[in-house]
């Protein structure tokens, strides 16, 4: 066992410590491979733990087969939540802020030390929260994601949750360290984008984690008698710092590890640095304003203050995402076409590698995170449209799409490319691997659209074990919804299965695929090299194919969004 | 070649962007005005908006609240009547306080929304068409009173779809409006 890990965590270096990776061309310091290890094998193992309770909610939420008690549910759906919104995400999001600085950069990782107090503290904070939702026993209520007051919710859940998020912020000084470094004495010179994004995706990781240990530190402090009475409103102010605020943590890191994997695996170049960093910035000063998503429903909330909110200051921050939606298969058109790789309109797409999982679950994440998560997260981020989709399974489909299509599926991408390449392990099976992004990507979205179509055509509401076909005490019930939830229990099953598929892919890999370091995995390299070799000048590159995509998505967008508005406009009056 | 792992080469600000990625920007840049444009203008020409004036009150202070508003109110078979236009409901575990409530279609009701002890939601559907259906959250410390007409007569019925505790999934509760 320990001479398993030790060879996972080995690699050949030279005496600096450096070794030349072959993929991406990076001269990759042991320092920054091994924590990357480290805090990638951790989220894995969160993600097993936390998938794990998908099989138990989906089949709870499932009213034909109900496995679960109500008091069982609300804790298996809690520990749901927290393992794989929080914990899979945010180890994640260390490694990748490890890979997006000083492993981009060239550098060693500092402050060593830090790192792995870091990553301790998370790991006690993250089996503090697992344990104080697994023990929580009446009066005491599971706390789902939010914790809301005045809910009695445990202490313990409180305490340790800032242990974890106060191990996140230590664990990511080292990557501030690194790019202090890299600007010290140089700070006209300009950070390579990944880096870049990385660097925003630092900054808003650390001003979500201050708003949760506010919100957390408040909720502790009248739970243990400190003070006598709590604001629900401004807790749930303070909450949505950081509920909303980790979701934007996964998307700049999906993001940025979109135009990583882009352009290692699938020869991108950047179109315009101008246009994508500039969307990078409207990230930084708009983005979290998004956490108003929340309270738009809520009591006390003036309508201006909704209104400017939601809509990240006109709609700053889904025009950055529009952006990236553009840059994105940009960079793969261009790269390809001044490659002459593909003619015609699509020609560059349909001749990618799409046998390759670690390209194929990054292109369907871009599709379906901007089709499905994208659009009803700007829909129901609409101050009226959200009375139709608060609290309803419509939402729960909205972030499934978002943080499953979306942030997972980019990051078992970037898992397997890290089995590759850094723990330089063969595939047990490379058909296997390449079956987990289509079966995965495949199933969740069709559950994930049911639960769209249950939230908002049948009203179905999220957290409750039932209400479907039986609410007790009364005739009435939801059952019409009934036949989405046959489709939705057969595709969730599916997809926790496609979650297996992954599990098997990557720890059977570590564990029992052949050792490459002796070769140099051509199979990864994208086709005509890293970097096309002269060409057409990219702004002059057509690119054709991907304004058609983008055409087509902005179709969609006035679709939903006038479909939306009309179902609202049917409703009774409502409203000053 | 711009590469997005290596810093970029010379004055790249000025590199000019593609025509193509100019005209999306300007599409996607017009859409995200257009839809601020729409979502502030309903507010005002608009007639479903999740928009009424909220009052700070103690939990037990709205207990009495609509106390006093069901000690008025008309007590019926089908549920109370209201004595005026505002219509009170207390959300509290496992039940809608004040409901059943019996409504005239086309009339306008203050409908006032308070919690005696956790946080609720307030989700209300006409039997007929589940499509039909709003969602509110319902807080203990604030009254929010939102008016409501309801046109269609038939029987409304309001779940609760915030958690808030073991027995959740049974809160339900009935408005059942009426032709005047």
């Amino acid at each position: 066992m320990l001479g398993t890990l030790r060879a996972l965590f080995g690699n050949e270096y030279d005496a600096e410590g450096y070794r030349s990776c072959s993929v991406t061309g990076l001269d990759v310091h042991r320092s920054v491979e091994e924590h990357v290890k480290l805090f990638g094998v951790t989220a894995v193992v969160a993600l097993v733990v936390g998938g794990s309770f998908a099989f138990t909610v989906a089949t709870t939420r499932w009213e034909l087969i109900g496995l679960l008690e109500p008091g069982d549910f609300y804790t298996h759906l809690s520990l749901h939540a927290w393992n794989l919104l929080i914990f899979w995400m945010v180890f994640m999001e260390i490694a990748v802020l490890y890979v997006g600085g000083p492993m981009v950069l060239g550098r060693r990782l500092p402050l060593t030390a830090l790192a792995k107090a870091g990553w301790a503290v998370m790991v006690a904070g993250a089996v503090g929260v697992n344990l104080s939702i697994w023990f929580t026993e009446a009066p005491e209520q599971a706390p789902l994601l939010t914790a809301y007051v005045p809910l009695p919710v445990s202490p313990w859940f409180y305490a340790t949750a800032i242990v974890f998020l106060l191990g996140a912020t230590v664990a990511a000084l080292p990557f501030f360290a690194a790019v202090w470094k890299e600007k010290r004495g140089a700070a006209t010179k300009t950070l390579p984008l990944v880096t870049f994004g990385a660097f925003v995706t630092g900054v808003i990781a650390v001003e979500a984690i201050l708003g949760g240990i506010a919100a957390f530190a408040y909720a502790l402090v009248w739970r243990v008698g400190l003070i006598e009475s709590v604001e629900v409103g401004i807790y749930r102010q303070l909450y949505w710092i950081v509920g909303h605020g980790t979701q934007q943590i996964n998307l700049l890191a999906m993001v940025t590890v979109w135009y990583f994997l882009t352009h290692v695996v699938g020869g991108a170049v950047v179109v315009s640095e101008k246009v994508s960093r500039s969307a990078f910035i409207l990230y930084l000063f708009f983005i979290n304003l998004g956490a108003a998503h929340h309270l738009l429903v809520d009591p006390g909330m003036s309508t201006g203050w909704r209104v400017w909110n939601t809509s990240y200051a006109f709609y700053g921050a889904a025009f950055a995402s529009m952006i990236h939606a553009f840059a994105i298969p940009a960079g793969i058109e261009a790269g390809r076409r001044q490659r002459g790789l593909g003619g015609g309109l699509f020609g560059w797409l349909t001749s990618a590698p799409w046998r390759n999982p670690v390209f194929s679950s990054v292109v369907f994440s871009v599709i379906l995170f901007g089709f499905l998560g994208g659009i009803t997260g700007v829909v129901m981020g609409q101050m009226q449209v959200n009375m139709t989709w608060h609290n309803t399974l419509a939402t729960v489909g909205h972030f499934h799409a978002t943080v499953a299509l979306g942030t997972t599926l980019t990051f078992m991408g970037l898992t397997l490319f890290v089995v590759k390449t850094m723990f330089r392990r063969e595939f047990v099976s490379d058909r296997l691997a390449s079956l987990v992004p289509y079966a995965y990507a495949g199933t969740m979205s069709v559950a994930t659209l049911m639960l769209m179509y249950a939230g908002i055509l049948y009203g179905v509401p999220r957290r409750t074990a039932e209400v479907v076909r039986n609410i007790p005490g009364t005739d009435f019930s939801l059952a019409a919804a009934s036949p989405l939830f046959a489709l939705f229990g057969v595709f969730a099953l599916l997809a926790i299965l496609s979650g297996i598929l992954f599990v098997v892919a990557t720890v059977g890999s570590l564990l029992f695929g052949a050792d490459n370091s002796g070769g140099d995995l051509t199979d990864l390299h994208a086709e005509g090299g890293l970097t096309p070799d002269g060409g057409t000048s990219v702004h002059a590159v057509e690119l054709r194919g991907t304004f058609v995509l983008c055409l087509v998505f902005m179709a969609a967008f006035v679709a939903a969004y006038v479909l939306n508005w009309y179902l609202l406009t049917q409703l009774w009056s409502i409203g000053a | 070649m711009p590469a997005p792992l290596d810093p970029p080469e010379g004055n790249w600000w000025d590199e000019p962007v593609n025509r193509r990625e100019t005209i999306w920007l300007g599409i996607a840049g017009l859409w995200s005005v257009g839809i601020f444009g729409w979502m502030s203008g309903f507010t005002q020409f608009g007639d479903q908006n999740p928009i009424g004036e909220t009052y700070d009150v103690e939990p037990d202070a709205y207990r009495e609240r609509v106390q006093e508003y069901k000690d008025a109110a008309e007590e019926t078979e089908r549920g109370l009547v209201p004595p005026e236009d505002s219509v009170y409901v207390g959300a509290m575990r496992y039940n809608w306080d004040a409901l059943p409530v019996v409504l005239e279609a086309g009339r306008e009701y203050d409908v006032h929304l308070g919690a005696y002890d956790v946080q609720h939601g307030f989700s209300i559907r006409p039997e007929e068409t589940l499509s039909k259906q709003i969602n509110l959250q319902v807080f203990p410390g604030n009254e929010w009173v939102i008016p409501m007409t309801f046109d269609e007569p038939g029987t409304y019925h309001v779940i609760c779809n915030e958690f808030c505790g073991q027995g959740h999934r049974s809160m339900h509760g009935t408005l059942v409006v009426e032709e005047a």
